[in-house]
C-alpha cells in the first residue's frame, strides 16, 4: 500500500499558481481529486478484482442487447494530457496508446468486429521532426506488442487483426517492412479487425479509391459507366468496413471531423463528442456511449420491424376481407326480376 | 488544360440518371429523438424482453481460446439487467430532454431578432471572427405538423438566408436531403424576396443568388447581377457520394480514351473538379435537428467544418444560429498541429 500520491505532492511540493491557472474550473478539480482517490484504492487487491469483475458483468450486459459493428475514435488530447501532467509530450503519446489498447480489449469483450483508430494524420507531418520521430518509433514497438498479443491465447486480444492503413508512401522503408510482417503474422485473425490510421486522412482516402477505380477500369478494360458506389466503397483502405461507421468517438472537445472517417460517417453514422483528454477516456465514459447507442438501437429496430410487419401481415379482423375488393365482400343480393319476367340466368 | 472537360462530362453524366437512394437509415439516436415517444421506447424495451435469442448475434467469448460463448441462463440474466438498465437509462434520457427543452425555451426568448437586422448585425460584431461559409442542413417535416410541408421548409429555408445576410456572411449553403429545394427553386426564390424585405423593408431588398452546382444553373433575385450580397447553394443527396462516383466514371472514360493520364489523377484535381461540381467546402455547418445526423451531406466538402447543433432541438431558430456564430469565433482552428 502506498500513500496516495495527491497526499504526497501536497507535502513535497504545494499547489503552484501555473497549474492552478490552467483548469480553473472547479468541477475538473473534483473530478481530478476523485480519480486520484480511485488510483490509490486500486492499490489494493481486492477492489481491483472487485472493479474487474464490475466492469465485466457490465460488459456482458450490453453484450446481451445490439452492439454496433465498427466503432471509430479520433485520439485527440495526447499532448494537451501530457502538458496539464508536466509529463514530455512522449509520455502522452505513450498514455495514449496504452488507452487504444485497454478500449480494444472492452470492445472486443462486447463483441463488436471492427475498431479503427486514427493515430497520425498526413497533416501531422508539419510537426517539428522530434516529435514526428518519437511517434514513429513508438508507434513500432507498439506493433509488436500488439502482434505478440494476438497470438497469445491466454490474451484477451488472442484472434484478432491487425491492419494498418493509410498512404504508405510517405513512410520509411523500415517502417514500411516492419508492417508487413505484423500484418502478415496477425492476417488469420477473424473475430476482431483492428485498424489503425497511420498517415490518413479521408480526402487522401477518397482519391486513392477513386485512382484505384480509374486504374482498374484501364487494365482489366471494364466500362467505366458500370461503376457502382457499393464497388467504389470497397475500394477504400477499410475493405468491407468502408461503407459505414456505426461510432465515431472524439475526444478533447472539439466538434469536427478533421479529415477523418468522412466518407464512412456522413450518411447514417452516429457521432458522439467527448471533452475528455483521449488518455483520460476511461471505461465509463465509453460504457455510456455504447447503451446510448444501444438503446436507441433496440427502439429504432422495434419501429421499424413493428411497421414492416403490419404492412406485411394485414390484421386478423380484416385478413378475412382483404385479398376480396370491397364490392365482392357485400351480401349477396336478392333475385333480380324484370317486369317482362325476365331473369338472370344464375 | 482538360479540367473544364472532365467537369462538363461529370455533369451529363449526372444528368442521366437522378434516382437518389432512399433507404436511408440514419443513427438510431437521431431518428428515434426526431419523433420522441415515450410508449414506443417502453414497448421496445418491453419487446426485448420478449424476444428470443438471436442466433447471428454472438455473444462475445471472454476467452477465446476456451471459446466459452455465455450460458443460456447467463445469458438470461444478462438481458433482465439490460432491461432494468434501459428502463435507468431512459428515465435520465427522459430527464436531460425535458431539461434541455427548458434550456431551448429560455434561450429563444433571450435571442431574439423579431426581423431587425440591425439586432442581429449587434450579436455578430460583439464576436472576433465569423465563418466565410455557412452551411445549414435542413430537413422537411412531415405535412401535418406545424412548419410542415413544403412550405414550412422553404420558410426555415428563408429564414436561415436572412439571418446570414444580416450577420454579412457571404455565402450560405442549405441542404437538404431529398432536393425539395431544388425542385422549387423559383418559389423558394420568390419566398426569399418576401422574408427579406420583411427584414429590410420593400424599397431595398438585398440581392442575392441562388446556385444549383449540380445543374450549373444561377437564378439571380434581380435582372442586375453586380454587387451581390448573398450566394445560397441549394445541395441535397444527389452532390454527395453519388457525385464522387460519377467523377470517378468521368475520369475513367477519358483515360481509355487517353485523353487524361493516370497519373495526373492528384488529389488537388479532385479538389478542384468537386469545388466545380458541388462547391467550396463550408466553414460551420449547422444541424437543426435533436442530434447530430449528417444525412449524406458531401464527404469531400466535410473536411475541417465545425459542427453546431443544441441536443434535442428540433425548431429552426435563431438562438441556435447566433449560438453557433459564437462557438465558432472561439474555436481554434490548428490543421495537423
Amino acid at each position: 500500500m502506498q500513500v496516495p500520491r495527491f497526499v504526497r505532492s501536497f507535502f513535497v511540493t504545494p499547489p503552484s499558481p501555473v497549474a492552478a491557472n490552467i483548469d480553473s474550473k472547479s468541477s475538473t478539480r473534483i473530478y481530478e481529486q476523485l480519480d486520484k482517490i480511485i488510483l490509490w484504492l486500486k492499490t489494493f487487491q481486492l477492489f481491483f478484482k472487485l472493479q474487474q469483475q464490475l466492469q465485466n458483468l457490465l460488459i456482458n450486459i450490453v453484450a446481451a442487447g445490439p452492439v454496433p459493428e465498427h466503432v471509430s475514435f479520433i485520439m485527440d488530447g495526447n499532448r494537451r494530457f501530457a502538458k496539464k501532467m508536466k509529463m514530455p509530450l512522449k509520455r502522452g503519446h505513450e498514455a495514449g496508446g496504452v488507452t487504444l489498447l485497454s478500449l480494444c480489449y472492452i470492445l472486443k469483450k462486447m463483441g463488436i468486429r471492427c475498431v479503427s483508430a486514427y493515430a497520425f494524420s498526413i497533416e501531422n507531418f508539419n510537426r517539428p521532426p522530434e516529435e514526428v520521430n518519437a511517434l514513429t518509433d513508438m508507434f513500432a514497438v507498439k506493433l509488436d506488442e500488439f502482434a505478440s498479443r494476438a497470438k497469445d491465447y491466454r490474451d484477451p486480444l488472442y484472434q484478432s487483426r491487425l491492419k494498418i492503413v493509410g498512404d504508405h508512401s510517405l513512410i520509411s522503408p523500415e517502417m514500411k517492412e516492419k508492417i508487413k510482417k505484423v500484418e502478415k503474422i496477425t492476417n488469420d485473425g477473424n473475430e476482431f479487425t483492428l485498424f489503425i490510421c497511420f498517415p490518413y486522412t479521408s480526402r487522401n482516402d477518397i482519391w486513392h479509391a477513386t485512382r484505384l477505380s480509374v486504374e482498374e477500369c484501364a487494365e482489366r478494360n471494364l466500362e467505366p459507366r458500370s461503376l457502382t458506389t457499393e464497388e467504389f466503397s470497397n475500394k477504400m483502405y477499410l475493405h468491407e468496413y468502408s461503407n459505414k461507421c456505426d461510432l465515431l468517438i472524439r475526444t478533447s472537445g472539439h466538434l469536427r471531423l478533421s479529415d477523418y472517417m468522412l466518407w464512412q460517417i456522413h450518411e447514417n453514422g452516429g457521432i458522439n463528442f467527448s471533452p475528455t483528454l483521449w488518455p483520460d477516456f476511461g471505461f465509463f465514459q465509453l460504457y455510456l456511449m455504447i447503451l446510448n447507442w444501444s438503446f436507441f438501437t433496440t427502439i429504432q429496430r422495434y419501429i421499424f420491424h413493428g411497421s414492416k410487419k403490419s404492412e406485411s401481415q394485414p390484421k386478423f379482423w380484416d385478413r378475412k376481407n382483404s385479398s376480396k375488393s370491397l364490392l365482392e365482400n357485400l351480401p349477396p343480393i336478392p333475385l333480380a326480376v324484370s317486369i317482362t319476367g325476365e331473369r338472370d340466368t344464375t | 488544360m482538360n479540367s473544364e472537360k472532365i467537369v462538363e462530362n461529370a455533369r451529363l453524366l449526372a444528368g442521366e440518371d437522378v434516382n437518389v437512394s432512399t433507404n436511408r437509415i440514419p443513427p438510431p439516436e437521431a431518428s428515434f429523438m426526431k419523433h420522441p415517444s415515450k410508449l414506443k421506447a417502453l414497448q421496445a424495451v418491453a419487446h426485448l424482453t420478449a424476444a428470443e435469442r438471436d442466433q447471428n448475434i454472438k455473444t462475445p467469448k471472454n476467452n477465446a481460446f476456451w471459446n466459452q460463448e455465455m450460458g443460456k441462463i447467463q445469458y438470461f440474466i444478462c438481458k433482465t439487467l439490460l432491461v432494468g438498465m434501459y428502463l435507468v437509462f431512459g428515465l435520465f434520457r427522459y430527464l436531460q430532454y425535458e431539461y434541455n427543452r427548458m434550456k431551448l425555451r429560455i434561450w429563444n426568448v433571450i435571442y431574439n431578432p423579431s426581423n431587425t437586422p440591425q439586432l442581429i448585425r449587434q450579436d455578430v460584431t460583439k464576436l472576433n471572427k465569423i465563418p466565410r461559409r455557412l452551411a445549414a442542413i435542413l430537413e422537411m417535416k412531415s405535412v401535418g405538423s406545424v412548419g410542415g410541408g413544403v412550405k414550412g421548409l422553404m420558410n426555415d429555408g428563408s429564414e436561415v438566408a436572412c439571418w446570414t445576410v444580416s450577420a454579412g456572411i457571404k455565402h450560405l449553403i442549405l441542404y437538404d436531403f431529398d432536393g425539395i429545394l431544388k425542385k422549387n427553386v423559383l418559389e423558394f426564390k420568390q419566398e426569399i424576396k418576401t422574408k427579406l424585405s420583411r427584414y429590410f423593408g420593400p424599397s431595398n431588398v438585398p440581392k442575392f443568388a441562388l446556385r444549383i452546382p449540380h445543374k450549373n444553373k444561377v437564378y439571380f433575385s434581380n435582372d442586375d447581377t453586380h454587387k451581390i450580397s448573398l450566394e445560397i447553394s441549394l445541395l441535397s443527396n444527389r452532390d454527395g457520394r453519388q457525385t464522387i462516383v460519377d467523377l470517378t466514371k468521368t475520369m475513367a472514360e477519358l483515360t481509355k480514351s487517353e485523353e487524361l493520364q493516370l497519373q495526373d489523377i492528384t488529389m488537388k484535381l479532385m479538389d478542384k473538379e468537386l469545388t466545380q461540381l458541388v462547391g467550396p467546402e463550408p466553414d460551420l455547418l449547422l444541424y437543426f435537428g435533436p442530434s447530430l445526423d449528417l444525412q449524406g451531406f458531401p464527404p469531400w466538402h466535410l473536411r475541417l467544418t465545425e459542427f453546431h447543433w443544441e441536443q434535442d432541438n428540433d425548431q429552426v431558430t435563431y438562438s441556435i444560429f447566433i449560438r453557433g456564430l459564437h462557438k465558432y469565433s472561439s474555436c481554434k482552428i490548428n490543421v495537423g498541429k
